[in-house]
């Protein structure tokens, strides 16, 4: 055989796949070389959701940076916005009250069981389960129900605010929390079943996508990606904030970060960050959910209406912004993809200097070409979906 | 700092091994050979989907409590969902009782707005009092945040729970002028109570 093809005339064969594909969550563009079906060689073009994130920032005041923060990793808006209050909460030197803390908590934890689910259910569909797809959407959707309860929006959130929260949370919510995570733990049960020892499936992702922890590492991973990978690092363990360090959860990893490993890994954490949830709803302490520094926060609306100094301050603070001290600060906490930072720099004034992010997803998509070269066409489907690229947050 | 032992596969990040509880998860699952036959595998499957299948049938078929049916799908036109409070929808304007509107055009909401769509051009009445002479708000930038209500020192801007043609064809519909934007107190009422709960004290 190899004798006949030495003498034909073959040449490599590029593709575009994308920028909108229905295997590119976001909006990527692959540039594929194939030699027949084996990738020669790949290329990926991001930029296709680059909107001006950083540079609206320095356009707007401390406060106006909440609402783009959401539409960072819109599928987990919540842990987006905890990160950048604690980011210049940390600039500030603010230590918020600890129901606020729970409440953060909880809030980060249900995006993550949200952001997870959304990335199996995708990932099944991707390779033909739809059923499990439409179990864990259903479950996805009870959740945002919870968060929309919490905050009034499914997934422009815009809940947190510096010093504190939006407002407490809500009448009932512990009880309809643990009526959802029942249903939920069905749900969970079910597509694990249609999944894990299924062999279509096995075979689609096992042993497809692998990387060694080193060059993990070197790439610059984290989350779910990097412990796949048999690394054990998670910021919530390794520099816990706010009060993970009293909540018991594993960190659950794998050996060989390929794509099953990274199934199994998601799954499990959406189990650990359910029994998360309900430890902090157990732990829940009472008192106040914001700091008592009229300085740094929007006067309450009591203040407003019968105090005209406090009205004249409120004025002062909206149209001014609040004014961290000169400095700067980075901060990183665990989103659904790995370490979502915030470095900000602070000149003084109402406005940030810069609003750096560092996104979880950029190392990720950086290595694609790494993960696939030589491999089928076909495996770029299950490993770009495991890789959890999220445009809003990769291209900013 | 980061070490790697000769082999590469276990690797130490800077975390006490105590407080990190690793959890390997099981990928080398082995299957049987009854799993791996393929076909009670298919009927396995078959059971979990049969069983969502029939559970949802009986509950499209029968509803189990009042007249309410218990799938999960949300049957849109006919039935609608039931927002929670918290909800945020369109910002609408508060008219007093006497048609006039709440809003003394003092302009903080045009300031907080993230997404800059409120333009306020204020004007004064006989009596002194301050009144938005046009208010529009571009709904193709609007980013239902809640600003605007949050900040509004005279409860004049609420966000409604109407999502009801938020969407047009056409952008120059979706400036709202002042007119079209007033809505009664009490078609606001439940909003502007629980605005006055959770904003009325920082610290409740
Ligand atoms: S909801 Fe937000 S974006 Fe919309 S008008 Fe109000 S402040 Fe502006
Ligand atoms: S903040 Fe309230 S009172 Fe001031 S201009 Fe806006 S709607 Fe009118």
């Amino acid at each position: 055989m190899s004798e006949i093809a030495k003498d034909l005339h073959t040449e490599h064969m590029v593709i575009n796949m994308g920028p909108s594909h229905p295997v590119t969550h976001g909006t990527v563009k692959f540039l594929v070389t194939l030699d027949g079906e084996t990738i020669e060689d790949l290329k990926v073009e991001i930029g296709y959701l680059h909107r001006g994130f950083e540079k609206m920032c320095e356009s707007g005041t401390w406060y106006q940076v909440f609402p783009y923060t959401d539409r960072l990793n819109y599928v987990s808006p919540l842990i987006n916005n905890v990160g950048y209050a604690l980011a210049v909460e940390k600039l500030i030197g603010i230590d918020v009250p600890e129901r606020c803390k729970y409440v953060r908590v909880i809030a980060c934890e249900l995006s993550r069981i949200a952001d997870h689910m959304t990335n199996v259910a995708a990932g099944g569909l991707e390779l033909g389960a739809f059923t499990a797809f439409l179990y864990f959407v259903e479950a996805r959707e009870l959740v945002w129900d919870l968060i929309e309860m919490l905050c009034g929006a499914r997934v422009t959130t815009n809940y947190v605010r510096i010093g504190g929260l939006k407002n407490d949370l809500p009448d009932g919510f512990k009880q309809k929390t643990l009526e959802v995570f029942k249903r939920c733990r069905v749900l969970w049960s079910d597509v694990n079943k249609l999944l894990t020892k299924n062999r279509v499936f096995i075979d689609r992702v096992r042993d497809v996508g692998t990387m060694p922890a080193e060059e993990a590492i070197a790439y610059g991973f984290t989350g779910p990606c990097l412990r796949a990978c048999g690394v054990p690092y998670d910021v919530r363990k390794a520099n816990p904030y706010l009060v993970y360090d009293r909540m018991d959860f594993e960190v659950p990893i794998g050996e060989t970060g390929d794509n099953f490993d990274k199934y199994l890994v998601r799954m499990e954490e959406i189990n650990q960050s359910m029994r998360i949830v309900e430890q902090a709803l157990e732990q829940l302490p009472g008192g106040p959910i914001n700091v008592d520094m009229p300085y740094y926060r929007w006067q309450s609306k009591d203040d407003i209406y019968n105090r005209i100094d406090s009205l004249i301050f409120h004025f002062k603070t909206v149209i001014e912004g609040i004014k961290p001290p000169p400095g700067e600060v980075y901060l990183a906490v665990e989103s659904g993809n790995g370490e979502l930072g915030f470095y900000l720099v602070s000149d003084g004034s109402g406005k940030p200097y810069k609003c750096r992010v560092r996104p979880p997803c950029f190392p990720l998509t950086a290595a694609m070409p790494r993960m696939m070269k030589g491999r089928l066409i076909a495996d770029i489907v299950p490993t770009f979906d495991m890789i959890n690229m999220i445009g809003g947050e990769c291209d900013r | 700092m980061t070490q790697f032992d000769g082999k590469g596969s276990q690797v130490t990040v800077g975390v006490p091994a105590g407080r990190l509880k690793p959890k390997r998860v099981r990928r080398n699952l082995d299957l049987t050979l009854w799993e791996k036959l393929y076909v009670f595998e298919i009927i396995r499957g078959m059971y979990v989907t049969t069983k969502h299948f029939a559970l949802n049938m009986l509950g499209f078929v029968l509803p189990p409590r009042g007249k309410k049916r218990s799938v999960f799908t949300v049957y849109y036109p006919d039935e609608k969902v039931v927002l929670p409070p918290a909800y945020r929808g369109r910002p609408v304007l508060v008219m007093r009782p006497d048609g006039t509107e709440r809003c003394v055009a003092c302009g903080l909401c045009e300031t907080a707005c993230p997404g800059h769509a409120i333009s306020i051009v204020g004007a004064e009445r006989e009596n002194g009092e301050r009144y938005p002479l046009s208010y529009v708000l571009d709904m193709t930038r609007c980013v239902y945040c809640g600003f605007c209500e949050e900040v509004c020192p005279k409860e004049a801007i609420v966000m409604s729970s109407e999502y009801q043609g938020l969407a047009e064809t056409d952008r120059s519909r979706m400036r709202y002028s002042k007119e079209q934007l007033l809505r009664s107190e009490e078609s606001v009422k439940g909003r502007i109570e629980y605005i006055r709960r959770i904003y009325s004290k920082c610290n409740y």
